[in-house]
């Protein structure tokens, strides 16, 4: 096989030096040209919607390791960037984004967690998204969601999807594994602060989130549990959710955060969204969702941000892929209920 | 996530911009024969896709005459034993099946007779009669079959998620958020020229909350301790503090964070339905199962969720609707079910009958609750490689957890 042009050490080179790259520079391990050749077998197999042998989930996760684990808290990100929110293992609308938003590594792509539960296809989605960014890791940025999780993961789906597609859970716990290892936030040239969730209280600057301790479980409570957790709030200040745990952060929390650290924009997810996007706080906060007919019943659109050189910014909406296939699979006769 | 089929639907891998003029039923089966083995994912062209969704919503339309379908309503369908959510009939009921119905008498009008526009109730695939619900997965932005029995004539309204103008346009309804999911266009509506009027929406229902929910999350202690450790190590001088004050579990008094918005987190409704023109009076009258038992022939089934929440992913709160149309009589099921992670689990059930011939209308209101741990502790788990995926299943929990208060009127 052809050594792929578009291979990362390309990347390394072209992009103008930052910290981040420094370090990428002297320890990225290059990739083989055998390990590419994996990776493109397995984008191949993933692109039909076909889940990859555990052995090789291994191999992925440890090369993905080896990627993620040298990536920073906030991840710096390059613009031109196209800004992506919820996926939730709706593998064929997956396809569709990268379709309507333009094929990868050609357009570069930001996530912003939740790839895995609730839809059908979790594991193909976790795994195209890891071998993505295995084979293109200057080209998409995968962040971590409250989803990607060991606790989350058990209830909402994830689990019994690994357990159901491999007869155990060996591959559920290799990616979970390696979800310890995602960035939890990013920074698209220093403007554009993206993350899963929103605010803390305990976080005042973005050199406080490169302090933290990232590889771990998300806990239950503290600064990184709420970047991956809260909720921006039409209430001022700092609100406390009536559940008894987790905040919400008013429109006076999000542009004082945006003036500190002199950012034009918060990016989020996490938040259901008719229109597949939202502004909220007078345009500091966007919200971003990227799984259309989510749970495939609730009708709304997707959508994604492109930010181009010049920082504008665009929506592309979109609606679910529809796969005639699957009507007929999820009908329901009519039962006897009582 | 309850309602999610638990069954992986079939592959359908591949698809290619060609298909997209076949038949429906020629695609569908192109798709079937030949799972995964062709070329990569060509998803389908939006434009092509809604092509799509026009071409089977067409094939759902009903091809029969009214007069037609009477005469060939099939025998009840055979219940799939493998679905979850189908309540289990006793077996002396089907040993020898009697329908009680006699289709003669009825005045049957599908569409309803107030229905404006084209029919577009879901067909049966096999008889063209029995009206199904909705594919969920596929994307028609809006589903409305009805039809007419006798005096009273049922519409149910299935739409998305209710859009930012139209929640914009609620807010001063509600001064709480909504629920993540919020099928605010969502109904069932029976309607009756001489009775009245017994709907059911999700916007209603949420006025009958209350002003707040006794409830905590399971980790709630936890995360409340956390935040206090590190508010008072923060900004409090301890030296001052007592540690009876410290004790206090009030957030607000020893943090700066002064919004608590108490509201039913849970979105526990207390909800019998919307009704104009109909009075309810308690009876001793039992609410009539037997007549439910017979297998009779569904004429109208449909269910539709009013709105969905995943209480920040500690379990699940939803209100659903069920109705089945028989020739005599009808049931309509209005569900509320939560269920929080390891704290609690509850069901509040609503339940219209209508007997179709005497116009004499049931209504059950039952509430049940019971702890998590205790549930927990009655599934036999051995057999279960995941004993908890019963606790998702509303009919299983409602049939394992004791029942607090029932309540049964009518209107005659």
């Amino acid at each position: 096989m052809d050594l792929d042009t578009d291979v990362p050490m390309e990347d390394v080179s072209e992009d103008q030096p930052s910290y981040q790259q420094k370090t990428t520079k002297t320890t990225t391990p290059d990739l083989q040209k055998e390990n590419i050749g994996d990776l493109d077998q397995w984008i191949e197999k993933l692109k039909n919607c076909e889940p990859l042998s555990e052995r090789d989930v291994k191999k992925l996760c440890d090369m993905a390791t080896d990627v993620l684990q040298l990536e920073e808290n906030v991840q710096p990100v390059q613009v031109p960037v196209t800004i992506c929110g919820d996926v939730h293992g709706q593998f064929h609308d997956l396809m569709e984004l990268f379709k309507i938003g333009g094929p990868c590594p050609d357009t570069n792509y930001l996530f912003m967690g939740d790839y895995v539960d609730r839809g059908y296809y979790s594991v193909e989605t976790v795994s195209f998204l890891v071998c993505m960014k295995v084979r293109y890791p200057k080209r998409i940025t995968i962040l971590r969601g409250n989803h990607e999780s060991r606790q989350i993961t058990q209830v909402y789906g994830f689990y019994d999807e690994c357990l159901r597609k491999y007869g155990s859970a060996s591959v559920w716990k290799l990616f979970t594994d390696l979800f310890d290892y995602f960035p939890i936030t990013a920074l698209v040239d220093n403007k554009i602060f993206c993350l899963h969730g929103g605010l803390s209280p305990m976080i005042e600057t973005i050199d406080q989130i490169r302090e933290l301790n990232r590889t771990q479980e998300v806990p239950h409570e503290g600064p990184m549990c709420d970047l991956l957790w809260s909720d921006p709030d039409d209430r001022g200040g700092w609100g406390i959710s009536p559940r008894g745990a987790g905040f919400t952060f008013g429109q006076d929390i999000s542009e004082q955060f945006n003036h500190t650290n002199d950012l034009s924009l918060i990016a989020r997810a996490h938040q259901l969204v008719m229109e597949g996007y939202a502004w909220t706080h007078q345009e500091s906060v966007v919200t971003i969702f990227s799984a259309p007919n989510y749970c495939y019943r609730c009708g709304n659109q997707a959508a994604i941000m492109e930010v181009d050189e010049l920082h504008n910014r665009q929506f592309i909406q979109y609606d679910p892929s529809v796969r005639p296939g699957e009507p007929t699979v999820t009908r329901k006769t009519p039962d006897y209920f009582l | 996530m309850s309602d999610l089929p638990s069954q992986e639907p079939e592959k359908a891998g591949s698809r290619q911009k060609s298909s997209v003029n076949k038949t429906n039923e020629a695609f569908v089966s192109t798709v079937r024969n030949a799972p995964n083995k062709t070329t990569g994912i060509d998803a389908v062209h939006i434009n092509a896709a809604r092509e799509m969704v026009k071409l089977h919503t067409r094939d759902r339309l009903p091809t029969n005459s009214v007069n037609n379908r009477i005469n060939t309503i099939p025998k009840p369908l055979p219940r799939p034993s493998n679905n979850p959510h189908s309540t289990q009939l006793p077996q002396s009921s089907f040993a020898t099946p009697r329908p009680s119905a006699s289709l003669k008498n009825i005045k049957m009008s599908i569409p309803a007779k107030g229905h404006e526009g084209p029919c577009t109730n879901p067909q049966c695939a096999h008889c063209g009669t029995v009206i199904i619900p909705a594919p969920k997965s596929s994307f028609p932005i809006m589903d409305k079959p009805s039809i007419t029995i006798n005096d009273w004539s049922i519409y149910t309204i299935k739409r998305p998620i209710l859009s930012s103008q139209e929640l914009d346009d609620l807010e001063s309804r509600y001064d709480f958020p909504l629920p993540e999911m919020i099928f605010g266009n969502n109904k069932v509506r029976l309607v009756s020229d001489q009775f009245g009027t017994i709907e059911f929406n999700g916007l209603d229902a949420l006025d009958s909350l209350n002003k707040e929910s006794d409830f905590k999350v399971s980790y709630h202690r936890e995360w409340l301790e956390a935040r206090k450790n590190k508010m008072l190590s923060e900004s409090f001088d301890t030296s001052e503090k007592k540690s009876k004050e410290i004790s206090n579990l009030d957030l607000s008094k020893i943090t700066d964070i002064e919004t608590i918005k108490n509201f039913d987190w849970t979105y526990s409704v207390n909800y019998k339905g919307s009704i104009t023109g109909i009075e309810f009076k308690p009876t001793n009258d039992p609410f009539p199962i037997d007549r439910l038992l017979k297998p009779d022939p569904i004429l109208f089934f449909d269910e539709s969720v009013l709105f969905e929440d995943e209480l920040g992913d500690n379990g699940i709160s939803v209100l659903s609707t069920k109705i089945r149309v028989m020739p005599t009589c009808l049931l309509l099921l209005c569900r509320f079910f939560l269920k929080i992670d390891n704290v609690s689990l509850r069901i509040r059930d609503t339940r219209i009958f209508i007997d179709l011939e005497t116009n004499k209308i049931f209504r059950e209101y039952k509430c049940q609750d019971c702890e998590y741990d205790e549930v927990l502790s009655k599934i036999n788990s051995k057999n279960l490689t995941d004993p908890k995926s019963l606790l998702r299943d509303s009919n299983w929990v409602a049939n394992n957890i004791p029942v607090n208060s029932v309540t049964t009127e009518t209107n005659m």
